[in-house]
């Protein structure tokens, strides 16, 4: 690894333990960066080097401070990934197969204040390529309270709220209902969960979310009525 | 909304000092899943990890709709390449963050010599003062620890050089103009630095 002779001007081959260093560092240009990439595929030598100066100066990484980043950003990327990897062209077909083990992942805070539920009709139409729908559910408003993301190829969904606020000393419940009604999921709390649909489940049943007292409905029967609705549709 | 969980640093969001075991099993158990392709994964990662990333990119990155792009040029990467992530590497967002502060060096120095990169805000000892605040993290206490001690042993301005160096994307002819020093100062600084920095570490650990 003897990146630099030949480069700009006064350099004499470098260390290679000061070059790896000086690469985690972030010092050398752009021409070194590549090389040193190169490197750290090509020789293990390069790359242990480079991965232990990653090790000895990430402690410094807890000093930088977290910043959200806009939504827009989120959308962009799910937005730009690949058909998918594992896909197969029946992305309904396998919809079907993988019902039974989807996941809702329910997110965030809470929606309106009033009794809600959030009903999703489920796998209406096959999807060109990723097999990933979307359902944007509004409670009458302009602006959507929830947006719902399911991926039918990794069977997992995401609920995330937009504009809603928690009613004050309730839980929000995920319910699947089904030919045999409603069944429940669990609570939606504060941060991203996932739970998994009932065994039976089928591509048409839906899911909803109930405003129940604290700690979920006590009957094990949603209770809340029905405010939102949304309607997955191909993304 | 969008829950930031992964708030390391300064962020004030305490933690409990246990809850990084599990948070790095679950970063794990993430990358396995986006190895298999499975994009929901990757939704779930950036919902945790993404504020932690983006903080790291807009250190270096200060323009930001270019440190956007860089995020979600991180993201696209770290989707190619958790297949490859190896436990023995290193503690899950680490990993993440480096593939993130890669992305943002590599797009700084493509771009050619000196950009502006708008004031300094911080000078390196902020940063150093900064490591050393108290942190939910325990589990990486004892290598900040060692590091902020063997950084406060540097020469200042060599301590300097490296901590802007690394926290905010500075080459070595910005460093050059900072310090009003030629760049071949600022390398020899550098290397002394870095070398008695790990003679330090070795020592220490």
């Amino acid at each position: 690894m003897s990146a630099g002779s030949g480069g700009s001007g006064s350099e004499a081959a470098p260390d290679p333990d000061l070059h790896a260093a000086e690469y985690v560092l972030g010092t050398l240009g752009a021409r070194e960066r590549a090389e040193m990439a190169r490197a750290i595929a090509a020789d293990p030598g390069a790359a242990g080097r480079v991965r232990a100066w990653e090790r000895r100066l990430a402690p410094l990484l807890d000093a930088v401070p977290p910043v959200a980043p806009p939504a827009r950003v989120r959308a962009a990327l799910l937005r730009s990934l690949p058909g998918g990897p594992v896909g197969s062209p029946d992305q309904l077909a396998l919809l079907r197969r993988q019902v039974r083990r989807w996941r809702i992942a329910a997110a965030g805070a809470g929606l309106l204040a009033a009794g809600l539920a959030l009903f999703v009709a489920v796998g209406s139409r096959p999807e060109p390529e990723g097999g990933r729908y979307l359902a944007v559910v509004q409670g009458g408003g302009a602006l959507p309270a929830l947006i719902v993301r399911v991926d039918t190829r990794t069977g997992i969904a995401q609920v995330r709220p937009v504009g809603a606020d928690a009613p004050a000393g309730r839980s929000l419940e995920l319910w699947y209902v089904g030919a045999e009604g409603p069944k429940p999921l669990g609570l939606v709390g504060g941060t991203p969960s996932r739970v998994t649909l009932p065994p039976g489940a089928a591509q048409d049943g839906v899911i909803a979310v109930s405003v129940e007292p604290p700690g979920g409905s006590p009957s094990g029967r949603p209770t809340g009525p029905v405010v939102y609705t949304g309607r997955l549709i191909a993304e | 909304m969008g829950g930031p969980t992964f708030a390391a640093g300064s962020s004030g969001t305490a933690a409990p000092p246990d809850a990084r075991g599990s948070d790095d099993a679950r970063l794990r158990r993430l990358l396995a899943e986006i190895g298999r392709g499975e994009a929901g994964a990757l939704a779930e990662l950036y919902d945790l990890t993404s504020p932690k990333l983006f903080g790291v990119i807009l250190r270096i990155q200060r323009d930001r709709s270019l440190a956007e792009d860089v995020l979600q040029d991180a993201y696209l990467r770290i989707w190619q390449a958790a297949g490859s992530y190896d436990p023995e590497a290193g503690r899950p967002l680490a990993w993440l963050c480096t593939i993130a502060r890669n992305r943002a060096i590599d797009g700084l120095r493509r771009k050619g010599t000196v950009e502006v990169q708008g004031p300094v805000r911080d000078d390196g000892e902020d940063w150093v003062t900064r490591l050393m605040d108290p942190h939910d993290d325990a589990a990486a206490f004892l290598d900040r620890e060692a590091l902020g001690a063997c950084l406060g042993r540097l020469e200042p301005a060599h301590r300097d050089c490296v901590v802007l160096a690394y926290c905010e994307g500075r080459s070595r002819d910005e460093l050059a103009q900072r310090f009003d020093r030629p760049v071949n100062t600022i390398k020899t600084w550098l290397h002394r630095a870095l070398t008695s920095l790990k003679t330090c570490l070795e020592a220490v650990s």
